[in-house]
């Protein structure tokens, strides 16, 4: 290799801006392909994560359940199941039936159970030694039941303990059980009943025949919960392998995997596909960043390149010298972006947790983005000292191509294609029952299209006008005049900052307005489907709330019958209880129709006839079609179907009270938060989340690139500003001068990007709903922070650069003004 | 042998300018002889040099023919013409700095100007000979313009091209600095190589045994 080419490495510390900005524009295009591949495979770990936050834990590995098992078959059977799978301890629990049990004090039925380690997970009120039986307080108090007596003539273990009823919620590891552990009260009533704990399996199988009838049993495998989509499906694959010869045993196999990690891998392929877009974009936009850096080089190189053109080095040579000088800080610019995308996973990403591998495919991702660089930088620098040397005089043919192409036109009509996949398809429909909509790729794509096109139409309209600037006289107002002018003499860096800066704004609108609007939906979607933030129902005769749950809680009956539904309210502390709606209070005072319910008298099972004069759009529960009823309308409150206590209280909280106060409770309890699945929400929210995240990305790029601008020009900066301030401009006026510059860029893109964003986002917003049948649509959310966010920022930087401006001016040498 | 290096028949150069096209140099013919020192003299504008440009292969002419040691070059490709370059001229820029790569040292620029013609330089003996001895790890940003405009034929010297051109080589130099080049200038023709330069400098054009006078892109009787 000759001294130049193999000097080249060397020479680019001769210029640090350069190396600065290759290194920056390096990291920038690698963060974003980097982050891209990190972020789809952190949707597929935080879906997991979503999901298994809704599943129970301890039967997040495959399990098996048994029902109807005769008593004396169980010691067997569970000794069968230890011996057939070795390699993991089996959770085996054991539950009888419901029995009359004589404990001593009044007659009351009971069930027992064994589940080893359950002793150790329960709120002792009175006792504790685990030599006996644990029985609820539900029992305790009503056969007055003391620490010490034995039931059944003495043929039962000992109380050694009473414990607190176990309520909904429930922890981690009585999830799994909720099936044998809370009575359903109202299903069963009376009969149903809390478990009566024994201490051992022996003592379980010792249990005096007239109760020891059908027995059953649940087999689970505690598992560390799975982070990622891969550690789900080997736990699932591995469960699955592992029950299989037990399964002819058991009547119940529990897969609950099974559709979250389908869910959790379509998640991947959906935020994956609808990312892809913008990062195409945003690569497209890096690698023009890189031609730039690689043109400025040229320009610098300028001398030396002809000298070595002249000595015989042809284009492809010295588009090889741009490589070997730019190159090491384009690797080394790569390398930091893969490792910047790395720790600011938790910032972008949705989860921190990675599958294996993902790292290595984003590294690999990296290097092909590096070696594109290097290959744009190559062609770029062979592109250009062919143009500059070898032809000459023939003018920038290609350039000119390029820029009278109308590629606004192909954008806009991309735009027109994807807002008919919006209108025609929008999500599709799910393959199957809580399984993920499928995301059209090209459809989420619209509102980018449309900041696109909006972005690349600013530049072509700025382009025109700046050429047509010559015609405006304003020398009354020499700021504006010498700001127009010098935007006219950067045409080429104006236009480019612009269209970097519209779409900067643009997609960081779209992405924040658009994964705000499906949070918000994700959570009023659920308030109005469970009509409040937690909900129990209770007994028809409960007409008081107990003192913890007055002024946050109401109490409302349900009657549904086929298709039409009505609620019964309480007009005083509906409000108190239910999902923020807009419904006046004294509307509620008297029977009302919800939505698109016909009017007339309606008659419906428990409830008077009704036929209301006054209407609401919508309520929560009833979404947009039911009636309401006030509860002193009512007969027999034992007429209406359920009733319901309702609260903004968590549910645990709920439970507590009602339980404290005697109430009888069902396991009919839900919350807001894992009544709708949220996934297709998320999925969508991750989604423009990261649109949002590369926004910013692209800010950065815009600000430096308007940085950049500034600085390289500073000798002309300095030139012009002599000149205007011999010629008497005031240094206030010189520096108004420059923000009106700086500012009208920085204006433009901010306006018109927040325009596009703000069209596109309002048309797209209520057509991405994934779960159309619920109410309310999504809305777009409230702007304003992000509208001063925006602005503020760029007048930041606009004030950045015009201080540059200014001080490229003044700091000037005599020297570098006079120089030729 | 061949007694003309450089043979110019009917070279016509033009320019298209917004103003439409302008003719820089009009059908020159001339011969430079294969020894010795020939200036191109006019003033300002003269074409003197577009035609050297035309002359070292860096530029293609609109029309007409150029031979290079009896070969024509009209019809070769870019890469013949930069293999021609590479081994057989020398291009002397009016800027010193245009010569030379600054982040090289003295030594190493006239070992990449022998490289980039195959040649190895002897760097003690052309700095002796130029007058710069023990400058071979100066930084060129050291050296006065003269010395670097010195150090840029003797990388000229040290590629051992079949014919050094030069453009305006004494324009931007001091007297003193320029009497240097000139000294240089002479000593190259004394050796034997072919120079070609485009002056307006009369001390130059003094020196010259053979001279063209250009006006307005044509040459004059």
């Amino acid at each position: 290799m000759q001294i130049p080419w193999r000097a080249a490495p060397r020479a680019a510390l001769s210029s640090p801006l350069t190396l600065l900005v290759s290194v920056v524009t390096a990291l920038l295009l690698s963060f974003v392909v980097a982050a891209a591949v990190m972020h789809s495979a952190a949707s597929g770990s935080a879906a997991i994560d979503y999901q298994q936050d809704r599943l129970c834990t301890e039967a997040l590995h495959p399990s098996l359940e048994a029902t109807g098992v005769p008593h004396e078959h169980v010691p067997g059977m569970v000794r069968a199941i230890e011996e057939s799978v070795p390699d993991r301890a089996p959770l085996i629990g054991t539950y009888l039936r419901e029995q009359r049990v004589d404990f001593g004090g009044r007659p009351t039925d009971a069930k027992f159970g064994y589940r080893p380690g359950a002793t150790d997970r329960l709120k002792v009120l009175e006792g504790g030694s685990k030599d006996g039986l644990w029985v609820p307080r539900s029992i305790a108090e009503t056969t007055d039941l003391r620490l010490g007596e034995r039931g059944m003539g003495g043929r039962l273990p000992p109380v050694t303990a009473i414990y607190a009823d176990i309520l909904d919620p429930l922890p981690g590891w009585w999830c799994s059980e909720r099936h044998f552990v809370v009575p359903n009260v109202l299903d069963r009533d009376e009969l149903a009943t809390a478990v009566v704990w024994l201490p051992s399996a022996e003592s379980f199988a010792a249990l005096p025949p007239e109760i020891a009838g059908l027995t059953d049993v649940t087999v689970r495998f505690p598992a560390d919960p799975p982070g990622t989509v891969d550690e789900a499906a080997a736990l699932l694959a591995e469960g699955t392998a592992r029950i299989a010869p037990l399964q002819q045993h058991f009547n119940r196999t529990i897969s609950l995997l099974d559709l979250p990690v389908d869910n959790a891998r379509q998640t991947v392929t959906n935020v994956r596909s609808a990312v892809l877009p913008l990062t195409l974009i945003s690569l497209l936009i890096g690698l023009a960043g890189v031609a730039t850096v690689t043109v400025q080089w040229a320009q610098r190189r300028e001398r030396e390149l002809r000298l070595l053109w002249v000595r015989g080095a042809g284009p492809f040579a010295l588009g090889g010298r741009g490589v070997l000088e730019l190159g090491l800080p384009l690797v080394l610019g790569g390398a930091a972006g893969l490792g910047t995308a790395r720790l600011l996973l938790p910032w972008y990403a949705p989860s921190d947790r990675l599958p294996p591998g993902t790292v290595t495919t984003a590294a690999l991702a990296v290097v092909v983005v590096v070696a594109l660089s290097l290959v744009v930088a190559f062609a770029t620098g062979a592109l250009r000292t062919h143009r500059m040397f070898q032809v000459a005089q023939r003018g920038n043919r290609l350039r000119k191509v390029l820029a009278a192409l109308p590629w606004e036109l192909a954008t806009a009509a991309l735009a027109v294609w994807a807002w008919n996949r919006v209108q025609h398809s929008g999500l599709a429909t799910t393959p199957r029952i809580g399984a993920l909509p499928r995301i059209d790729a090209a459809a989420l794509a619209f509102p980018l299209l449309v900041v696109l096109t909006a972005a690349l139409l600013a530049a072509r309209v700025a382009r025109w006008a700046l050429a047509a600037s010559h015609r405006v006289r304003l020398w009354s107002k020499p700021a504006a005049q010498l700001a127009i002018r010098r935007l006219a003499a950067g045409a080429g860096p104006v236009t480019g900052v612009l269209l970097v800066g519209v779409l900067a704004v643009g997609t960081i609108a779209v992405g924040a307005a658009i994964s705000g609007s499906q949070r918000t939906a994700l959570e009023v979607k659920s308030g109005m489907y469970t009509g409040a933030n937690s909900y129990v129902q209770i007994p028809a005769g409960v007409t008081e709330l107990p003192e913890a749950l007055r002024g946050n809680s109401t109490i409302v009956g349900f009657v549904k019958q086929y298709e039409r539904a009505a609620l019964v309210v309480d007009p005083r502390t509906f409000g108190d209880g239910a999902f923020p709606s807009e419904v006046d209070p004294a509307l509620l005072a008297q029977p009302l129709r919800v939505g698109d319910v016909p009017r007339g008298e309606v008659r419906l099972p428990g409830l008077p006839p009704i036929e209301p004069d006054a209407w609401v759009p919508s309520l929560p529960k009833l979404g947009r079609s039911g009636w309401v009823v006030p509860v002193d309308r009512i007969g027999d409150r034992r007429d209406v179907g359920s009733w319901y206590v309702w609260s903004s209280k968590p549910l645990g909280e709920v439970t507590e009270a009602l339980s404290a106060a005697g109430v009888k409770l069902s396991r009919n309890v839900g919350e807001k938060e894992k009544a709708v699945q949220g996934l297709p929400f998320l999925t969508i929210q991750w989604t423009f989340g990261f649109v949002a995240a590369l926004g910013a990305v692209l800010a950065v790029v815009a600000s430096i690139a308007l940085l950049l601008a500034v600085e390289v020009r500073r000798r002309q900066n300095a030139l012009s500003g002599a000149f205007s301030t011999r010629m008497g401009l005031g240094p206030a006026a010189m520096l108004r001068s420059h923000l009106v510059e700086l500012g009208a860029v920085a204006a433009a893109a901010v306006v018109v990007g927040l325009a596009a964003s703000a069209v596109s986002s309002g048309v797209t917003v209520p057509k991405l709903d994934p779960a159309p049948r619920l109410t309310p649509a999504p809305e777009v959310p409230d702007v304003l922070p992000l509208l001063v966010t925006t602005v503020v920022g760029s007048v930041l930087v606009v004030l950045v650069a015009a201080w540059i401006a200014v001080r490229a001016v003044r700091s000037a040498r005599i020297g570098e003004l006079i120089r030729g | 042998m061949v007694e003309h290096v450089l043979r110019v028949r009917e070279v016509g150069v033009d320019y298209r300018t917004p103003a439409g096209a302008v003719t820089a140099v009009s059908d020159v013919s001339l011969d430079v002889p294969a020894r010795g020192l020939t200036v191109l003299a006019g003033p300002s504008g003269s074409g003197k040099s577009t035609l050297l440009r035309v002359l070292s292969l860096v530029e293609r002419p609109t029309r007409g023919a150029v031979e290079l040691r009896g070969r024509g070059t009209a019809r070769l490709s870019s890469r013949a013409r930069r293999e021609l370059r590479r081994r057989d001229v020398a291009l002397v820029f009016q800027h010193p700095a245009d010569n030379l790569i600054g982040h090289l040292d003295v030594g190493d620029n006239l070992r990449a100007a022998a490289q980039a013609a195959g040649r190895v330089a002897p760097v003690d003996e052309v700095l002796e000979r130029l007058g710069l001895p023990g400058t071979a790890w100066w930084k060129v940003s050291a050296m006065s313009g003269g010395q670097q405009q010195r150090l840029a034929f003797g990388c000229a010297l040290a590629r051992q091209a079949g014919v050094v051109l030069a453009d305006e080589p004494t324009s931007q130099l001091d007297t003193a600095s320029a009497d240097l080049v000139l000294e240089t200038l002479a000593d190259l023709a004394r050796g034997g190589v072919p120079v070609v330069v485009a002056s307006h400098d009369p001390r130059l054009i003094a020196l010259a045994d053979t001279r063209f006078d250009l006006r307005n892109g044509a040459l004059v009787a």
